[in-house]
């Protein structure tokens, strides 16, 4: 009597819950892809809709050091950065899949960032990759990464909105679009670092984690196999170093895929000038100015004038 | 395993099926057996730690018990203390003590660097630890009868709700309750579980969200203003108490659905008047512990100084409370700071008694807010101790408080924004709680309101809350 009485109560309870459920989340999902501006629409363009020549991935420092319309002007093709902030190589990949889904952009340029020791970096972002999960198949596979049981979990229609709701609220507000019109992905930073330059004497060395480097082969193999041309950057940084094992790693695996890396993390324009960044990790605006230019003139002068010259040493970085 | 895995969701309702399926003489079978599952999927090598202290615990209180000689019993006494603080002391001190005898060698240039060991923490062994020693003195004082099953001993000390993080329970109110498990008890089950969904609300909606924002300011306070540290220390003691009392509520709820009750943790803390009640309602489970075996054996041996006994049983008290959190200065500091409020309070009782009945203060509204207010900015400022990186960030916290100012930071929207909600979601809680009792939800006489609030905690939770944050707080203590 007692038992039935609790399972009773339980199961009222469970189909109020799956009802609000249900309701909740069928309304967070239709205005989450209703959104016009800010970084869910972002992502949701570049999954769903981009067809642009040039995409740019990565974490933060692609989405604000890429300025498109120095890409488009100079190169004459069209460009999309689909950077996104705190998003790790694994969810790059997702939205790069997505993309080959779609079509075969001429060139892919990945900053890459991001150390190669065992913690969960490269599993970051994979939340928002959630809205996705039912109307993206070839994205599942990453989904399910995050953990074994996100399939369970994913049976609640809010739980892929977890914590969205504001930004769902913003990203539909006809003045956020007006306030943050969308720069083909390109997010500005305007603020300068007031510090000056930190010197490591020494970054100490880790053990490498099999995961990260895999994540970053499967991207770049992705796109090989799609027959797209790619480029690795590590773009400028506001420390002076001499040596940081990612960038050694980066630099062997992308000499192993015979694919150029670009490391702009020695270049001594940036490093000099506090006022080209907003933090040690983030050029500003001004900073993205220069180091776009910089890159469109090296891409049109390796990349597209010659086909044969691939190099995979960074003759800028001196 | 921990309360807030999805993993927890699935063991539980498994238990709670085999438990009262299971008949009544043996479920304390089926709970030792539950336990030592969901300590050894932490790190199965700790739970043969655990299984040391629980055969030493059973070992000597056995034989305290069989002794009639004092000497011996004492004995017996001493040295199961020292075994059962032995591996809390290396585990958790190691650390500590080998950097400080690293700074020694490299000071005088014998130092020889070879491969560093890193110990982990046992997860759980200072709340064990405390739990096995309260046993043992108890059977020392006769106040109990040493358990004559080594079974029930090893369920005492590894009972799976509150092995990691408390409340740190007495062996008189538990082994009863395992030697006479009770039948299903619909009033518990229906308590234990409202108890367990306030839990989950409190760590994941209210705890883990404020610990975003703590984190953002307390890990980068050289690029923070003294506004924006204020607002994150304000916010501290708030997040520690939504961690630890969801984490006690989660453990006492679960408790409560098998039929076992388990003390209260945590009272409405922050709507004491004074230092002395703010700690008869935070953590009380450690806090009646350090009473019992700690405070009141050193105020007997100070007696004879009168009020200053109190204040010296109370210093250490604190110190030894603020050690128990770690072997950090900051932490001693911290213990300090409570014992020196503690004792301001001790020796100004008697003026402040005769205070506020000349003046018939203590049913005024202002002075109410006015003592809830200092409690808390005196709690508030000795926390900074508590979540500080180490003494220097602690002293920078001050300085910049008092030497800076400017905008609030404000750092992702959502994350600011659904702080101060469900902050406010809680306290307006225990709010009412305290000042309306009669205003009732969770315990709404109609069952529609009650099926709604259930509901809505639910809906809440999956819409805001932190599900890939944090550990519990107290887990690294």
């Amino acid at each position: 009597m007692v038992i039935k009485k609790i399972i009773f109560n339980i199961l009222i309870i469970l189909v109020v819950v799956m009802t609000l459920d249900f309701l909740f989340g069928r309304v967070l999902r239709h205005y989450y892809f209703k959104e016009t501006s800010g970084f869910h629409y972002r992502t949701t363009y570049s999954m769903e809709t981009t067809d642009a020549d040039i995409l740019i991935f990565g974490s933060s420092r692609a989405n604000h050091h890429y300025i498109p319309e120095l890409f488009e002007d100079s190169l004459k093709m069209t460009f999309y950065n689909t950077g996104r902030d705190g998003n790790g190589i694994l969810f790059q990949t997702a939205v790069l899949k997505s993309a080959l889904k779609r079509y075969s952009p001429k060139l892919i340029i990945i900053d890459y960032y991001g150390e190669f020791i065992k913690n969960d970096e490269a599993f970051e972002g994979l939340q928002s990759l959630l809205p996705y999960y039912r109307t993206h198949e070839e994205i599942r596979e990453f989904i399910t990464l995050k953990s074994s049981n996100e399939r369970i979990k994913l049976l609640s229609e809010i739980y892929p909105f977890n914590s969205q709701i504001l930004s769902i609220a913003i990203g539909n507000m006809e003045r956020n679009k007006q306030r943050y019109d969308d720069k083909k992905g390109y997010v500005p930073l305007f603020t300068i670092w007031p510090s000056p330059i930190e010197i490591i004497s020494k970054y100490e060395e880790y053990p490498v984690d099999t995961v990260k480097v895999e994540a970053l082969r499967s991207f770049l193999d992705l796109a090989k196999r799609a027959k797209v041309r790619v480029l690795v950057i590590y773009s400028p940084i506001f420390e002076k170093f001499e040596k940081k094992q990612e960038i050694e790693i980066c630099r062997d695996i992308c000499s192993h895929e015979d694919i150029p890396f670009w490391d702009y993390s020695k270049d001594t324009l940036f490093l000099n000038h506090n006022n080209l960044f907003r933090d040690v990790q983030h050029l500003n605006d001004n900073g993205a100015k220069i180091f776009s230019n910089l890159l469109v003139s090296r891409i049109k002068h390796d990349l597209f004038r010659s086909t044969v010259n691939k190099v995979s040493e960074s003759t800028s970085s001196k | 395993m921990v309360f807030t895995s999805f993993n927890f969701l699935i063991f539980f309702p498994l238990l709670v099926a085999v438990y009262y399926i299971a008949p009544i003489k043996s479920r304390w079978l089926v709970l030792l057996l539950f336990s030592y599952f969901f300590y050894i999927n932490i790190k199965p090598v700790f739970s043969l730690l655990l299984g040391g202290v629980t055969l030493s615990t059973y070992v000597f209180t056995r034989l305290i018990d069989n002794t009639t000689n004092e000497s011996g019993k004492k004995a017996y006494l001493i040295i199961n203390i020292i075994l059962i603080l032995l591996p809390l002391f290396f585990f958790k001190y190691f650390g500590q003590i080998n950097n400080s005898i690293i700074s020694l060698l490299e000071s005088v240039h014998l130092r020889w660097p070879l491969p560093e060991i890193k110990l982990i923490l046992p997860i759980g062994i200072s709340f064990y630890t405390f739990m096995a020693i309260g046993y043992t003195i108890d059977v020392y004082r006769e106040e109990i009868e040493a358990e004559k099953n080594l079974g029930i001993v090893a369920l005492f000390i590894s009972f799976f709700p509150l092995i990691l993080s408390g409340p740190i329970e007495r062996a008189k109110n538990m082994l009863p309750q395992f030697n006479l498990l009770k039948k299903l008890d619909y009033e518990m089950v229906v308590q234990g579980l409202k108890w367990m969904l306030w839990g989950y609300f409190m760590k994941l909606v209210v705890a883990d969200r404020i610990g975003i924002y703590v984190e953002a300011i307390y890990d980068n306070l050289q690029f923070h203003n003294g506004t924006s540290i204020l607002f994150a220390s304000i916010l501290y003691p708030f997040q520690v108490y939504s961690d630890l009392g969801g984490y006690s509520l989660l453990a006492i709820g679960t408790a409560k659905v098998l039929g076992i009750n388990v003390i209260q943790n945590f009272n409405r803390p922050f709507f004491s008047t004074t230092m002395s009640e703010f700690w008869r309602r935070w953590h009380i489970s450690l806090i009646s512990w350090l009473t019992d075996y700690v405070y009141t054996p050193l105020s007997f041996t100070f007696r004879k100084y009168g009020v200053w006994g109190i204040v010296i049983a109370l210093l250490i008290t604190f110190m030894i409370s603020g050690i128990w959190h770690g072997a950090a200065l900051t932490f001693v500091v911290w213990g300090f700071m409570q014992g020196i409020f503690l004792s301001i309070e001790a020796l100004l009782k008697n003026r402040r008694t005769v205070f506020e009945k000349k003046y018939n203060l203590n049913n005024k509204i202002f002075y109410i807010s006015f003592g809830i207010l200092l409690t808390f900015i005196l709690f508030a400022s000795s926390q900074i101790f508590g979540r500080a990186n180490n003494l220097n960030d602690a002293f920078l916290v001050y300085r910049k408080i008092f030497t800076t100012s400017g905008p609030l930071f404000i750092g992702n929207p959502s994350v600011f924004i659904f702080s101060l909600l469900s902050l406010s979601l809680l306290l307006a809680k225990d709010f009412t709680d305290e000042f309306i009792p009669g205003f009732l939800l969770f315990d709404s006489k109609n069952k529609i309101i009650r099926v709604i609030a259930y509901s809505s905690i639910i809906i809440l939770i999956l819409l805001i809350g932190v599900f890939d944050g944090g550990q519990f707080i107290y887990f690294k203590f």
